[in-house]
């Protein structure tokens, strides 16, 4: 993992030397004089070779010091730190909704093979893989809150954890503040991924019921649901499992354009802001945690693929 | 032609690409007006005889905007996952052959990319290099090419180990010998599904950068473009990012229903399953 | 349209289970809520940057003066001011005013906010402004003299910028993140990148603000912002906002609609410095194609007026008699061809001794109406035979290049142009340091520096005159529009008075 955080500072860092404009061009703005422009960059050391700025980086980070965003007044662990509650929360309540969704329709779709509810099913399934996500957020948005009005258009309730904390204390009203919140962005977040995960679901299905050992279950005596659940189903959702450790980056990435459009105060806007306004540090920042959560997934999914599959241990 | 009638996928989603390169290229000689054609006193009707899918918000006639950007729209993402496929098979064979330190550090490299949100890697290339057609593609290459490295990689080292490829080592076949004549092969079929599958996933990639105001810039007419200028008219005008969306979904879905066809054809057994699968990454 | 705007806080107690309850409910505490663009940066009023903290700013602190929607200066922290002679101002402060943590404010905090954004190391945007100040210092606890180097004349539009409690940011308090002022509102709470929680001060020196608080909302996507409006989610929303989405709101019963001249303009900059634009005749063929009519009912949909010269209409010095180019293709043409460019070879594009009529057009990509504009100003040149071309990137890269004069034809704008200062002597007096055309003429330097030193109205309105004449006439700057504003909000609000600037102020008794 570290040649990996290593190997994405140097990237931003050769990326970020050849961008047109810099931070200081952004911070004092059209009316930035020449000379304030030349002391700011002096300052910023902006002024100095590649080498230099990244060896002042580096100095820093060994010592866990992740910089200042001048552009958001905070420490870049603060500005992160602040976001990545929101993110989180939108990415796995996404990832719930498309496992919720993706699943049950990836079963429907292979043990009805070829029938209505097949094509359907996977029909749905080519629609939110091929909708552009921004599109799909407005839409929504424009049915459910404006012209339903049954779900907030934008904005994030009180965090879910805080508001399950209330719940317990006997006040479920924040919960539903939360959850109506979360609603538009997760599901917009959530349908393309559902939509690769019941096409997953349903070809490794179909895959394993023409499997030897399914016709041994059957031989056996085991009823056809049986057989589905218990064999079929354990075996099927080795690839999501695995998909889900390699396309989290992505719903990270969709997660830039969602946050966007329905304010969720996330990583994904911060990091547009940041690459915006050429604020390396806070650049730095933001990939460097997205990295981190890519690799702490796919830690899990690993795990997760021991506990499923019996045919592998880490010992 | 059974095999083909027994893969409805193949068939209608090959119908769906084609006709729509087929129209894409034929441009020109399908629609009686010019590009850059505006009307500012005709914006946003709706189809009509003169205007088979209505005007832009310039007036211009959409039925041309969008056959012309299909030529952008298909051939940035076919470019863009033509280069990261021909990257990612290099280096994959070269990582798969030669393993080693070779291999480690090429796998580093692979997990940088991977670790980098794939919108975000897109924006910085953008935003270090600048809009145009060229540097999108650079920025969709940068983020496609993993995928090609990884699976190939995988298929390389089981090939490695069979008999054919040692008999051929010990007849003392050189190394480019034997990637080209005995691996290479055996990685076409999956990249071929792969890029496939990828060129609708870079067709929607385009249409978000275009979203964010980084992808190629205007006058061109990309399918993104249409799209994102149409959702500032959504409410009084809403036809115009109806016809630009429903035209990205159509290709999406002829690509997707293609790749799959293709998968079914080339691959029976299919590769999605077990644990090879998941080094695959043949996912989706 | 269906759709039941606005519920209140009744009807949004009765609804139950999954059913959004809509602004007030949510808050449950009556706070007005206004969408933003974007989260502030910093709410240090010295070094604010983006108008979220302007506007939020305004509320926090109180400058000296205060601006009147018609850009009067009227009493702020100063209950008084005297100008004994040219180049000194003494600023009396009010008794009572206190910062939001207690301590009074006094003549040498006045001093600390002017010197820290004069110091070159706080980095302040603002500097420029303030720099003909020679000396600032307090004659007593309630009395700031301010020295200029020469008459400044627009010195009183620009000091109501927000006044910081000098102890607390000597010791190291960041106000820039935990704002104290002494303004109507205090910073309740801000949640970063999505909501900043303004609640009334309770001991403001004009008395509390019966509000029960503001809230600023961040929504970046200006289509999500004004749906987020409608479906209640705000209560009121103002510039930028998408043109479409300004005339739909504009024509709804139950939206309360202002629309009105801004203070800003959005306009072409002429790198003069470029072989191809230095003469002036060729800088006027291209301003003849620029289509103002067509931009602005088309692109800006009304929002925008077409303008005729620098001076902006709510400006004293505003004159309709002063007019730039207008759009005339053929005249254009013929100017060109005056100038020895014509279509020799037949191909549709002008040249001359073999080398095609090639020009840049570059705007940034923020900003989808700046694009449309130079889209369609792009395909009116390439109707008259010039090569046309779009340049178009994300502000830091196109802001980096223009201000590094190497542009061609940039379409770009200004804000809060309180003061004809404030547009032209930086932007086009030969010393000017955001002169980025390079634009250089000893008349228009003589006519900017009377204005800025004459302290006499009417003679300066004269220079500004004659300063537009030159520049309608030269055409280092083209302007295409008058930028106008627009709020929008629910009729609940209610002695809202809409200010060009987008200040907020006047919510405090609602």
């Amino acid at each position: 993992m570290i040649p990996m955080l290593f190997g994405i500072i140097v990237l931003v860092f050769l990326m970020l030397n050849v961008i047109g404009g810099d931070q200081a061009l952004v911070l004092l703005g059209q009316e930035g004089t020449p000379e304030q422009l030349e002391a700011l960059r002096r300052e910023l050391l902006l002024d100095q070779p590649l080498t230099v700025q990244f060896a002042a980086y580096i100095g820093k980070l060994a010592q866990g010091d992740l910089g200042y965003s001048l552009f958001q007044s905070q420490s870049v662990l603060e500005a992160v730190g602040g976001r990545l509650g929101a993110t989180l929360e939108l990415a796995i309540v996404a990832l719930l909704i498309a496992i919720l969704i993706g699943v049950p329709l990836g079963i429907l779709a292979a043990v009805r093979h070829g029938r209505a509810s097949d094509i359907f099913a996977m029909l749905f399934a080519q629609l939110g893989i091929s909708m552009p996500v921004f599109w799909m957020g407005i839409l929504l948005m424009f049915l459910f809150a404006v012209t339903l009005d049954w779900l907030p258009a934008i904005g994030r309730g009180e965090p879910l954890l805080v508001a399950i904390v209330d719940l317990f204390r006997g006040n479920p009203s924040v919960l539903l503040d939360s959850l109506s919140h979360l609603a538009l962005p997760a599901i917009t977040l959530g349908v393309g991924a559902a939509a690769i995960i019941s096409r997953l679901v349903r070809s490794a299905m179909l895959d394993t019921l023409s499997l030897d050992f399914v016709r041994t279950a059957h031989a056996k005596g085991l009823g056809p649901a049986r057989v589905t659940l218990a064999h079929v189903l354990r075996n099927a959702l080795l690839p999501v499992v695995s998909m889900i450790g390699l396309r989290f980056g992505a719903l990270l990435g969709g997660a830039v354009l969602t946050e966007g459009i329905f304010g969720w105060p996330g990583l994904g806007q911060l990091s547009v802001a940041a690459i915006n306004q050429r604020d390396i540090p806070l650049i730095q920042g933001v990939v460097l945690t997205f990295a981190l959560m890519f690799a702490l997934v796919n830690l899990i999914v690993d795990l997760a693929y021991a506990a499923i599959d019996p045919r592998i241990r880490y010992d | 032609m059974k095999r083909l009638l027994r893969n409805p996928s193949l068939a209608i989603g090959g119908t769906i690409v084609l006709t729509i390169v087929v129209l894409a290229v034929l441009a020109p000689w399908v629609t009686a007006y010019q590009l850059e054609d505006m009307d500012m006193r005709n914006r946003f009707s709706l189809p009509s005889a003169e205007h088979w899918l209505g005007t832009d918000n310039f007036g211009r006639d959409l039925w041309t905007r969008l056959l012309y950007g299909a030529r952008i729209s298909i051939g940035v993402a076919v470019v863009s996952v033509g280069l990261a496929a021909i990257i990612g098979t290099l280096v994959g064979l070269a990582a798969g052959y030669f393993g080693g330190l070779f291999d480690l550090i090429v796998m580093r490299i692979v997990d940088v990319f991977l670790g980098f949100p794939p919108l975000i890697m897109a924006l910085t290339v953008v935003a270090a290099l600048g809009p145009g057609v060229t540097n999108l593609m650079i920025a969709l290459t940068a983020v496609f090419w993993t995928e090609y490295a990884r699976v190939v990689r995988a298929i390389t080292l089981s090939q490695r180990e069979i008999d054919y490829v040692a008999a051929a080592q010990a007849v003392g076949a050189s190394w480019a010998r034997i990637l080209v004549v005995h691996i290479l092969p055996n990685c076409l079929g999956p990249i071929t599904v792969l890029a496939t599958l990828g060129i609708g996933t870079a067709i929607v990639a385009e249409s978000g950068l275009s979203f964010l105001g980084i992808g190629v810039e205007p006058p061109t007419p990309t399918w993104g473009w249409t799209l994102s200028y149409g959702m500032r008219f959504l409410r009084a005008d809403p036809w115009m990012s109806t016809v630009a969306g429903l035209c990205i979904m159509l290709t999406v879905l002829g690509f997707n229903l293609f790749g799959d066809g293709l998968r079914d054809l080339l691959d029976p057994r299919r590769i999605t399953s077990g644990r090879r699968g998941r080094r695959g990454a043949i996912a989706e | 349209m269906l759709h039941i705007l606005y519920c209140g806080a009744a009807i949004a107690a009765l609804s139950v289970g999954f059913a959004a309850a809509p602004t007030m409910a949510q808050n449950g505490d009556g706070a007005v809520t206004i969408g933003a663009d974007v989260d502030a940066g910093t709410l240090d009023p010295r070094v604010m940057r983006d108008t979220t903290a302007y506007r939020v700013a305004n509320l926090l602190y109180d400058g000296l003066v205060e601006l009147s929607p018609t850009l009067e200066a009227t009493p702020g922290l100063a209950e008084s001011w005297e100008n004994p002679e040219p180049t000194v101002w003494v600023f009396t402060l009010r008794d009572g005013a206190t910062f939001h943590d207690g301590t009074p404010v006094t003549a040498a905090d006045v001093v600390y906010t002017f010197e820290t954004i004069l110091d070159p190391e706080l980095a302040s945007r603002w500097r420029t402004l303030f720099t003909p100040i020679s000396e600032i210092v307090a004659a007593d606890d309630n009395t700031v003299r301010i020295t200029l180097s020469e008459p400044y004349a627009p010195l009183l539009s620009y000091l109501d910028i927000g006044i910081v409690p000098a102890n607390l940011v000597e010791g190291g308090t960041d106000i820039g993140t935990q704002p104290v002022g002494s303004g109507p509102f205090m910073l309740a709470s801000w949640e970063r990148g999505s909501t900043i929680t303004l609640e009334p001060n309770p001991n403001w020196w004009a008395g509390e603000p019966s509000v029960a608080g503001i809230d600023f909302i961040v929504v970046p996507d200006n289509t999500a912002r004004a749906q987020a409006f409608e479906a209640g989610d705000l209560d009121l929303i103002q510039s930028p906002l998408s043109p479409a989405d300004i005339q739909r709101l504009a024509d709804e019963s139950d939206i309360v609609a202002d629309i009105m001249g801004g203070l800003g303009v959005t306009y072409l900059n002429f790198n003069t410095q470029d072989p191809l634009l230095s003469d002036p005749q060729m800088r006027r063929a291209l301003a003849m194609l620029v289509d103002q009519e067509t931009i602005v009912e088309a692109i800006y949909e009304g929002v925008d007026v077409v303008a005729s010269s620098v001076l902006l209409p709510s400006w004293p010095a505003y004159s309709p008699d002063i007019q730039q180019p207008t759009f005339d293709p053929d005249g254009a043409v013929a100017i060109l061809e005056q100038l020895g460019w014509s279509d020799s070879d037949g191909d549709g594009t002008l040249d001359m001794d073999g080398v095609p009529l090639t020009l840049t057009l570059s705007t940034h990509s923020e900003d989808p109406n700046r694009i449309q504009a130079v889209e369609y100003i792009q395909n009116v040149m390439r109707g008259a035979g010039i090569d046309a071309q779009v340049s178009i990137s994300d502000w830091p890269s196109f802001s980096g290049s223009v201000q590094n004069s190497q542009h061609q034809v940039a379409l770009l704008g200004w804000l809060n142009l309180v003061d004809p200062d404030r547009l032209l002597y930086g932007q086009l007096h030969s010393g000017g340091a955001l002169n980025w055309g390079g634009y250089a003429n000893p008349t228009l330097d003589g006519a900017l520096d009377r204005g800025r030193t004459t302290l006499d109205p009417e003679g300066r309105a004269a220079a500004y005159q004659e300063a537009a004449e030159i520049i309608a006439d030269e055409v280092p700057y083209y302007i295409i529009s008058y930028q106008g504003y627009q709020v929008f909000h629910t009729p609940e609000i209610e002695g809202y008075e809409p200010n060009p600037r987008g200040m907020m102020r006047s919510l405090m008794d609602n």
